[in-house]
């Protein structure tokens, strides 16, 4: 029993866990190997009110807290990575930054339909030449009357192939570095918006993750969202919560690793008893629910923080950084459990491997992560 | 809280207490009078009792059968614009099997709580609800499942049906109105049996009834923010308290324990046409097979 979970968030827990199983688990395998976005129980998942977990009920979402949101997440992952993904960065980088930096008419005009799943939403910040360094982005925002007419080629797009509402980082003003970006919401369908192929990826396969273009998209000055130039505060303090995400997610597919783990180690027999009575399986055992133990409690630290109103994004960082390197690890051991057959697509292990190895890259490279840390906590501990 | 005021709990509804001070155990056939449908649930535990403790909120779940027939209730209601009283009986460790009903949809939850009801069995358990059921009257209608997961007697629906003096129909696979009267069908065997009758009337729900609903969750917000569960006790009803628990229990559960199932692989050998024939021997010496 986890004691930081209230009755509320156990409801959420149970609930989750409990249409997953039915609607998600016998078709995740099948939606990993064809690379197919799962629509029929993405609609279910929009009346149930995954897709705006957090968001306000009069603006059509469950109105929830953070530690739901991270629960929520965790589940979802648990049965598949690739759609937890899916939750997680529409909810944390494509509806929570309309949330928080976009106007009254924006939010009325965006958000129910993304909160109620109908939309889809992207986060477009990464470019082929800008990543890590956010600042290096090179799409452009000229503004043009009422208009900004928007040139961009964002990759690496999770939810791009499906994506309704994007969020663009582009310059807006090309002479002032890291101060002339800013975020402009494009919509799908406008003329020069194209959605390029879908990425063929080692992990996370039944989302559709995908390059988004825009050739001379006028996109009006509506969608700016923020001010001009804030393009790199919205993006920072969405990535903020959006690690919180996916280290929740992190923490669902290790989660299913050690379930998977034990219940093979449980009936797998070799030397005349089950593997599991084997010391140094109980030793790969003890290191996978410890470091999932000590993930998840990370994970919920942030979004208690959060729901708080306390500063979070140190908490944040080091939920991604320690959760996505504990999934890797715990998927590691759980297809070194597994042996050659955790080495095979029959087994669900097997999956998990390649969906924790992402989680390590995306919103944040572990690296990335420790260079936050670490600045945070010499800044801390500095002698005045 | 000892008495219920659930005025300011209930959702899209008009504005007037659903519970009344006078305890008419019937139908009033006032036509302003929301229809207002009660399913008896029960949280039901999901491992057997360790060092004591028979539920916590990880043990215990809404029992799957009432999910069925809650479902039908909501739909019941909102065709009716009524309301869906969810009651139950038991520690205060089950109102989250109500705050379940609740996020499902219905209007508010009863819990009649009481140290007095304590190892109730089936027929105390009845008379007990019964007398929760004249607490929240006026009603129409009172839903059950047809039986629990964990203790699989099915006997407490037909016995408060019994104990109200109304009309019951067991095992219904579907209800619907027909002008005023509800026309109401179970299956038996190779028969439908068609019963038409007026509310007051309770009814067990067969499991295929309905697909039960995911709770969305927006209603466990609701559940657990905006809305309350009224707690009643032996003190709020007009029952006689030696009729419930030990006393008023013909029966007693004397223990419980964990069924351990052991499951043996063993690979057979020989032709495929040998090893069909084995199969066949084995599971006819183990009287599976006739």
């Amino acid at each position: 029993m986890n004691t930081l979970l209230t009755d509320k968030h156990r409801a959420v827990r149970r609930s989750v866990r409990s249409f997953c199983e039915r609607e998600l688990a016998p078709i995740a395998a099948a939606i990993d190997q064809e690379a197919r976005f799962p629509w029929e129980v993405v609609d279910m998942m929009g009346k149930l009110g995954y897709f705006g977990i957090q968001v306000p009920k009069e603006l059509g979402g469950a109105g929830l807290d953070s530690l739901s949101y991270a629960v929520a997440i965790e589940e979802i992952s648990r049965v598949s990575g690739a759609m937890g993904l899916c939750v997680t960065v529409h909810n944390s980088v494509a509806v929570y930054p309309i949330m928080a930096f976009g106007t009254d008419a924006q939010k009325k005009r965006f958000i129910p339909s993304l909160a109620r799943g109908e939309k889809i939403g992207a986060f477009c910040l990464t470019e082929p030449n800008a990543g890590s360094d956010a600042s290096a982005v090179e799409a452009t925002a000229i503004r043009k009357d009422n208009t900004y007419i928007v040139n961009a080629n964002k990759v690496f797009v999770t939810n791009g192939g499906v994506a309704d509402t994007c969020l663009i980082f582009a310059r807006t003003n090309p002479a002032a570095g890291r101060r002339g970006i800013s975020v402009i919401v494009a919509e799908r369908g406008i003329p020069g918006f194209v959605a390029g192929d879908l990425e063929d990826l080692c992990g996370v396969r039944a989302n559709p993750v995908s390059s988004i273009r825009l050739y001379d998209c006028s996109i009006p000055v509506e969608n700016l969202l923020g001010k001009e130039g804030m393009g790199l505060q919205i993006g920072l303090e969405a990535l903020d919560t959006g690690r919180m995400g996916i280290a929740a997610q992190a923490v669902g597919i290790a989660q299913a690793s050690l379930e998977e783990s034990v219940r093979y180690a449980s009936q797998r027999r070799q030397f005349g008893t089950p593997i599991a009575k084997h010391q140094s399986i109980q030793a790969m055992i003890a290191d996978m629910a410890t470091q999932v133990d000590a993930a998840r409690l990370l994970v919920y630290r942030t979004a208690l923080l959060r729901d708080q109103g306390a500063a979070f994004s140190q908490a944040s960082a080091m939920a991604k950084f320690y959760a996505s390197e504990a999934a890797s690890a715990v998927t590691d051991k759980a297809v070194q459990i597994h042996g050659g057959y955790g080495y095979s697509k029959s087994y669900a292990v097997e999956r998990y491997y390649r969906d924790a190895r992402v989680t390590r890259i995306y919103e944040g490279t572990s690296e990335i992560h420790q260079m936050v840390i670490a600045r945070g906590v010499l800044s801390e501990y500095a002698p005045s | 809280m000892t008495s219920c005021t659930v005025g300011d709990t209930r959702r899209n509804q008009p504005e007037e207490p659903l519970i009344h001070e006078y305890g008419d155990p019937g139908h009033t056939g006032k036509q302003d009078m929301a229809f207002h449908i009660i399913v008896c649930i029960k949280s039901v535990i999901t491992r057997a009792p360790a060092n004591g403790t028979l539920r916590s909120v990880d043990t215990a779940v809404l029992n799957p059968f009432d999910r069925i027939a809650l479902e039908r209730a909501l739909t019941l209601s909102a065709e009716r614009k009524g309301t869906v009283t969810a009651l139950s009986m038991g520690p205060e460790s089950c109102s989250f099997a109500l705050f379940e009903a609740i996020a499902m949809g219905a209007h508010r939850g009863i819990l009649l709580s009481d140290p007095r009801c304590a190892d109730s069995d089936t027929l105390a358990t009845s008379t007990a609800l019964a007398g929760a059921i004249g607490k929240l009257a006026p009603y129409d209608l009172i839903l059950f499942g047809t039986r629990t997961s964990d203790s699989d007697t099915g006997q407490v629906g037909p016995q408060t049906a019994v104990s109200l003096e109304i009309p019951l129909v067991t095992g219904v696979t579907s209800l619907e109105w027909k002008k005023k009267v509800l026309r109401v069908e179970r299956r038996i065997d190779e028969f439908r049996e068609i019963f038409e009758l007026s509310p007051p009337a309770a009814f067990t729900i067969h499991p295929a009834a309905v697909k039960p609903r995911d709770i969305p969750l927006g209603g466990i917000e609701d559940a657990f923010t905006c809305e309350e569960v009224g707690l009643l006790t032996l003190d709020d009803l007009s029952l006689d308290p030696a009729k419930v628990g030990t006393t008023g229990s013909p029966t007693r559960v004397v223990s419980m324990k964990k069924v351990s199932r052991e499951r043996k692989c063993e690979f057979i050998e020989g032709t495929v046409e040998d090893q069909a024939d084995v199969v066949v021997t084995r599971l006819k010496e183990s009287g599976l097979l006739g």
